[in-house]
């Protein structure tokens, strides 16, 4: 089911929260909410359940007009940030409250407990009550509850903040694969750019209340409109230069080195610019050649991460496959791929 | 070590103290008082030995000839008597010859001695014969004798010689002081008005419990929660007016309402209804205005138990219920009841307490009354100890009626707590240690 924010905005008392904005999930997308804390991001899913009225705006589900109705006519599951179970039932009963209250024989809750709870692997602490749970157990349990009722829209506010890095992977392809055969429309709130990329079909990066882009994963890694989404999704992250434009070309603020900037070369002389360049694309090849100290080198097994001081002191980020013959303090020559770098104007707006 | 201990026992000296005169003290002195006969007429302290004509009526049953005997004057001529006939000053013959032919005689009235004393040859006038008569009056009838020797010793000067448990007997039933006992609790047990009063106290305290200071106090709670956060402060603060209007107040304007000239009367005149006191009318409207009296006072305090209970449930836990289709009655039974299972065992508890033992709007509207319709178990013990209406207080009797509260209170506190299964309300620690 299409979910449609029109123009939708949420005050508290006079602090503005949400402002005028337009979102569209397309039916049985799973689109993720990426931004910064405090941008607004529970706000809106609370929105879209209906447990916050919106201040104006629309919300539509389908061709339904949902915006004055409320929660428990709108058919949607939500994972709640804090969890929120309930403490006086055992984690059989929070899971089939969502069917108890909708009178379902007891027979037929008790199966479709036991049915969400393998999925979520929870099977084995039906009796317990949450207090006598871990933080993952507990937001296994919400999910399960969010499911269970087979909901139009599914909302997940960080769902996966509390497991282990194996489990991580295995509830994100599991909730994943869920979404897709049951065809719910999916809301997934996370701070974790790897979990947006790989669970979602889109991505929208809000900051302070505001969508700043939105598109698909590999669009937005390689297309980023700001430098907030440049410095937002990859990781090891993008890394920023400071210059200004001198006749068709990016110059560091010491002058020691020129970004010749290609289809941007009329910009007037004298313009500050931000240069963002990907990790990925610093190292042994590419057209442009750097000067630098390594003040810190890792290993993460696969891939080695190295931070790169030039001469005016920025920090050039850079990942390469495994080498052992470069150490910390060394002095390097690596290039630099003037395709692949970003230009961004003074106010972060990408040119 | 030692003087950080002994200075423990010096700074907790002063609240020990104060816990044992004002808190143990009572209850200890209750228990005391409530094994003994104390009343107005026996007094606190000790009593003296008197046969009095009740004393004379408890023992006829098993001492009949010892009863009429001693109910009846008793004339000894003796030393005692004849001195103090000398000292009259009258002919000294009478005393000579009293003491040479009549010593030691005993008569059986006043009418047998005062033959012998007119007898006598100096021939005492009408007037001297009954004065001389009194001299040697030893009836025991409301005599007071300090101790028990004293009294049998009279009572063998009079001719009576008793066996040692017929002493015990003779003693026991003339001591005027209060005696230890248990015959308050054979009273109450076999008195068919205590057993009035008794179902008058449970009606009562389960009626208020139930429906005001429980159901009616949930309800409040309930209802404010779903308003805006002005409105239900405002409404909390209606509710708490019976509480905090002075009770001698609160129920003077319930009488108004309920006199012959009150408010209620004055309507139903409207309707041609003639004026009556609503309150004492019957049983069945005393009952109901004591109830609605003690109930809107009690209630408050359920209120603000139970909203604050309700605050303190997460407000996350009413937006995923909602989210999860609960309506609100569902969010009433399966959210906020449950979480205020221990809040209900509290003011449950408290409030039966407090209404077991409470009286005093009953006492300021309907005096127990009309009869005794609407006397419960505290008002009796108050009306035996403290203000009864013979006149003879009975501080024994009241002191066990007040124990036997005591101990009902304790016995339901332990059944409440079984009942909401306390050992469960107290989570396990996460950690242990
Ligand atoms: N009930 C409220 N009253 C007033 N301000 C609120 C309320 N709820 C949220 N806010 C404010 O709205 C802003 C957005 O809050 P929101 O919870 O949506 O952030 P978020 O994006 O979910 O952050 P996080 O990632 O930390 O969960 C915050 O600045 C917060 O202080
Ligand atoms: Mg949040």
């Amino acid at each position: 089911m299409r979910i449609l924010l029109d123009k939708f905005s949420k005050s508290f008392g006079n602090t503005k929260v949400i402002e005028a904005m337009d979102l569209e999930v397309g039916s049985g997308e799973m689109l993720a909410l990426l931004g910064p804390s405090g941008c607004g991001k529970s706000t809106t899913l609370f929105a879209i359940c209906g447990i916050h009225r919106p201040t104006s705006g629309r919300i539509l589900f389908g061709e339904r007009d949902v915006t004055s109705l409320p929660s428990q006519e709108r058919n949607v599951g939500v994972v709640f940030q804090s969890y929120a179970l309930y403490p006086h039932m055992t984690v059989e009963e929070n899971i089939g409250f969502p069917l108890t209250v909708r009178r379902l024989p007891a027979g037929d809750i008790k199966k479709r407990v036991a049915e969400i709870s393998a999925l979520v692997h929870i099977d084995n602490l039906l009796g317990r009550r949450p207090a006598q749970l871990s933080g993952g157990q507990q937001q296994r349990v919400a999910l399960a509850r969010a499911l269970i009722r087979r909901p139009d829209v599914l909302l997940l506010d960080e769902p996966l903040a509390n497991l282990d890095a194996k489990l991580r992977l295995e509830m994100r392809s599991e909730i994943r694969r869920l979404q897709k055969e049951t065809g719910i429309t999916a809301i997934l709130v996370t701070h974790d750019q790897v979990e947006a990329m790989s669970m979602c079909d889109r991505i929208a990066i809000m900051k302070e209340g505001e969508i700043v882009q939105i598109a698909t994963p590999s669009e937005m890694y390689n297309d980023p409109r700001t430098a907030f989404v440049a410095g937002f999704l990859g990781n090891p992250p993008i890394s920023f230069l400071k210059g200004k434009a001198l006749s068709g070309a990016f110059v560091s603020g010491d002058g020691n080195f020129r970004l010749p900037l290609g289809s941007l070369r009329d910009i007037g002389d004298g313009r500050a610019l931000t240069l963002g360049i990907r990790p990925e694309h610093f190292g042994p090849k590419g057209d442009l050649v750097i000067e630098g100290k390594v003040a810190f080198a890792e290993t993460q097994g696969r891939e080695n991460l190295y931070d790169v001081v030039l001469a005016d002191g920025s920090v050039l980020r850079s990942i390469q496959p495994v080498r052992d013959d470069v150490k910390l303090g060394d002095c390097v020559r690596w290039n630099l791929s003037s395709e692949a770098a970003f230009v961004f104007a003074e106010d972060g707006r990408r040119l | 070590m030692r003087t950080s201990r002994t200075l423990g026992i010096v700074m907790i000296a002063p609240a020990a103290i104060m816990i044992f005169l004002f808190y143990l003290m009572p209850a200890i002195l209750t228990g005391i008082f409530a094994m003994t006969n104390m009343s107005t007429a026996t007094g606190i302290s000790g009593g003296v030995f008197q046969v009095t004509q009740g004393a004379v009526n408890r023992l006829g049953p098993d001492m009949p000839e010892l009863a009429s005997g001693i109910a009846e004057p008793r004339f000894v001529i003796d030393e005692e008597g004849l001195a103090a006939l000398e000292a009259l000053k009258l002919k000294p013959g009478y005393a000579a010859e009293l003491r040479g032919q009549h010593i030691g005689e005993v008569f059986a009235s006043r009418r047998e001695a005062e033959r012998v004393i007119k007898a006598l040859k100096d021939r005492p006038s009408t007037r001297e014969v009954k004065q001389i008569s009194d001299l040697f009056n030893r009836s025991v009838l409301n005599t007071r004798f300090e101790t028990r020797d004293a009294l049998i010793g009279n009572l063998e000067k009079l001719g009576f010689r008793l066996k040692p448990e017929e002493q015990d007997k003779v003693a026991r039933e003339t001591y005027t002081g209060w005696v230890w006992t248990t015959d308050n609790f054979k009273v109450i047990a076999n008195s068919p008005d205590m057993a009035k009063i008794f179902l008058n106290t449970a009606f009562y305290v389960a009626v208020t419990l139930m429906l005001f200071n429980v159901s009616y106090a949930l309800f409040l709670a309930v209802t404010t929660h779903y308003m805006p956060p002005a409105t239900a402060s405002i409404f909390r603060a209606v509710w708490l007016l019976p509480r905090i209007t002075p009770v001698v107040i609160y129920v003077l304007m319930w009488k108004w309402l309920t006199w012959d000239n009150g408010f209620i009367s004055m309507f139903m005149g409207q309707f041609g209804v003639p004026p009556k006191n609503y309150l004492l009318d019957n049983a069945y409207n005393a009952w109901f205005f004591v109830i609605l009296i003690n109930g809107f006072i009690g209630a408050s305090m359920g209120m603000l138990v139970f909203s604050s209970a309700i605050k303190a449930i997460p407000q996350t836990h009413f937006h995923a219920s909602e989210v999860d289709g609960a309506s609100r009655w569902q969010q009433i039974r399966y959210i906020i009841l449950p979480q205020l299972r221990w809040p209900i065992l509290f003011v449950t508890c408290y409030q039966t307490l407090s209404l077991l033992a409470s009286f005093n709007e009953i006492l300021l509207s309907t005096r127990g009354g009309p009869g005794r319709a609407t006397e419960v178990w505290s008002l009796a013990a108050y009306h035996t100890a403290l203000n009864n209406y013979t006149g003879n207080l009975e501080y024994g009797l009241g002191a066990a009626l007040a124990l036997m509260l005591v101990i009902i209170g304790v016995i339901l506190s332990l059944i409440y707590l079984r009942i909401f299964r306390y050992d469960t309300l107290i989570s396990k620690p996460l950690i242990e240690d």
